[in-house]
């Protein structure tokens, strides 16, 4: 397997379209999926990764390296320097900006952190949808759907009725 | 409901597959959400009604602690909300109390107000005082039913029954009680089982009338009053005495994570005490802090005319943090005896209750005679 500074392991992700990603083994071991494989034996040289395009693996590869325990070759902890409060700000910060991407980008991000299994891209990528649900009317959800309303009006009085509470 | 051709072709999310919108997206919303989401369109109606669905988003919920908030027409209290305290982190401070429900008691009789008796999962037992009549209630789905073959018992507590998925309540019945023929010593209740309570004797749990709500443990549900502390296992039905580390007093049960533990303070608190039990077959307990109470700052801040002070220690990440109830305030005190927030409300007080909503149905509700679905006492 790879090495590259200070012993760092590092192992190669491709993206089913032929790109390859070189990346620390600690950064590709946010992904729970990943992180089997290496453990099972079963990551030799390269670990292809289906289904997800090489646009959307190197964000997901950006959020990893952003997001990895930072106990560097330093030998020092970063958090032995900032305040554990500073830094998670930053990281917020970081990931609202990191989440500034259009719908179809997101959902390719949610089908991505699913299938890797990162829990916390997935929290991160699904809240903005949750949050347009929470936050919206019937109407403005059907319209983020495109969908339009199919219900007849009765059926959807009578579950409004069911559920009165819920819209108050 | 009809369905057209090609209906399940419809995706409910366009662009993320059906697996992901339901697992990673409608399984994340807020229960009041989720009832809100199966007026959206049949296809999300169909997938936040499926019972699978419901016992998954049931299993996400966090494990909130409920308050009571009593709400006032001028100086009579109309109705109780029912309050899970939000204290997770990330959750704003205007968001941590949200009432999931509020019931009325019969306003003529102003005074006959709902008490929060016992909480299992998300199903609450209520009570309307003198003579306690109990009722089983699920805030989130508005639906409650009276238990009228439960008059004259006290409520010891609530529990699942894992080997049948029962909930079953455990009461006791005094000698001078309503029927005089009856056995006096504990009882078991089964929900929805259409029987009356089954004696199983067990007088000792006499002492437990007066207790404060019991914690459910690993298997067992456990209560302390003073010095006493005494648990019942759920499967064998028997009690037992448990070594308790506190003097006479006020104390309260706190369960925290696989960990049980206690807090004491007498009668007007200037400080409180935490145990917590280290082994738990060997009933070690080893004493964790002594919180003094910011009672001067308090009291500056908000005002000196005390009603009464009720204490309740509730876990907050790896540690406790005390509910005091002064006055109209409910204040959130942290482990080195720092006043950390405020909230000012009358009436608005903690109990020793968890919920963790659910959504879910549960097929003794409509069995249950009187059994209501969003209306009285629901308001």
């Amino acid at each position: 397997m790879a090495t590259r500074e200070a012993g760092k392991k590092m192992i190669m992700l491709k993206s089913p379209d032929g790109m390859e990603f070189e990346v620390e083994e600690a950064v590709a071991m946010e992904s729970q999926t990943i992180r089997k494989m290496i453990e099972d034996d079963c990551a030799d040289t390269a670990i292809l990764i289906p289904n997800i395009n090489s646009k959307i693996l190197s964000r997901v590869i950006e959020y990893c390296n952003k997001h990895v325990p930072t106990t560097g070759a330093t030998g020092a902890a970063a958090s032995d320097t900032v305040a554990p409060a500073a830094l998670a700000e930053d990281l917020k910060i970081w990931d609202a900006e990191f989440i500034k991407v259009n719908r179809a980008t997101r959902f390719d991000l949610i089908q991505a952190a699913s299938y890797l299994n990162i829990k916390g891209l997935l929290d991160l990528t699904s809240q903005t949808t949750i949050d347009t649900i929470s936050d919206n009317s019937l109407e403005e959800i059907r319209s983020f759907l495109s969908t339009k309303n199919d219900y007849l009006p009765e059926e959807e009085q009578t579950i409004r009725r069911e559920n009165q509470w819920a819209f108050q | 409901m009809a369905e057209p051709a090609g209906e399940r072709a419809k995706p409910l999310l366009p662009g993320l597959p059906d697996e992901i919108s339901v697992w990673e997206i409608l399984l994340r919303l807020p229960p009041k959400c989720v009832l809100r989401c199966r007026a959206v369109c049949p296809v999300w109606r169909r997938a936040t009604s499926a019972r699978g669905f419901l016992l998954a988003h049931h299993a996400r919920q966090p494990v909130l602690h409920l308050l009571y908030g009593y709400d006032f027409v001028g100086d009579d209290i109309e109705s109780l909300s029912i309050v899970p305290f939000d204290h997770r982190a990330g959750v704003a401070a205007a968001d941590q109390l949200h009432s999931v429900a509020r019931l009325a008691h019969d306003s003529s009789r102003l005074h006959d107000c709902f008490l929060l008796e016992a909480c299992c999962d998300g199903l609450l037992i209520v009570s309307v005082q003198y003579p306690p009549k109990l009722s089983i209630c699920n805030p989130a789905t508005r639906q409650l039913a009276p238990l009228p073959q439960l008059d004259g018992f006290m409520l010891l507590g609530m529990y699942p029954h894992p080997p049948t998925g029962e909930y079953r309540l455990l009461l006791y019945l005094l000698p001078t009680d309503l029927a005089p023929e009856a056995h006096d010593g504990s009882y078991v209740f089964t929900l929805g089982s259409g029987q009356p309570p089954r004696h199983i004797a067990c007088p000792e749990a006499k002492e437990l009338r007066h207790s404060p709500e019991s914690i459910l443990f690993r298997g067992c549900l456990h209560w302390c009053i003073g010095n006493l502390m005494m648990a019942f296992d759920t499967i064998a039905e028997s009690f037992r005495q448990v070594r308790s580390p506190v003097g006479p007093g006020y104390s309260h049960l706190i369960e925290m994570g696989d960990t049980l533990g206690i807090s004491s303070h007498s009668e007007e608190p200037a400080s409180v005490n935490i145990w917590m039990m280290q082994d738990y077959e060997g009933e070690v307990w080893t004493f964790k802090y002594r919180v003094e109470l910011p009672i001067a700052e308090i009291k500056e801040q908000f005002g000196k005319s005390v009603d009464y002070w009720d204490v309740v220690a509730v876990p907050w990440d790896d540690d406790v943090l005390l509910l005091v109830k002064f006055d109209d305030c409910l204040l959130q005190v942290d482990i080195h005896g720092k006043l950390v927030a405020s909230f000012c409300r009358r009436g608005l007080g903690p109990t020793n209750l968890r919920i963790k909503q659910t959504l879910v149905q549960h097929a003794f509700f409509p069995t249950l005679e009187g059994y209501v679905v969003n209306s009285l006492p629901f308001v």
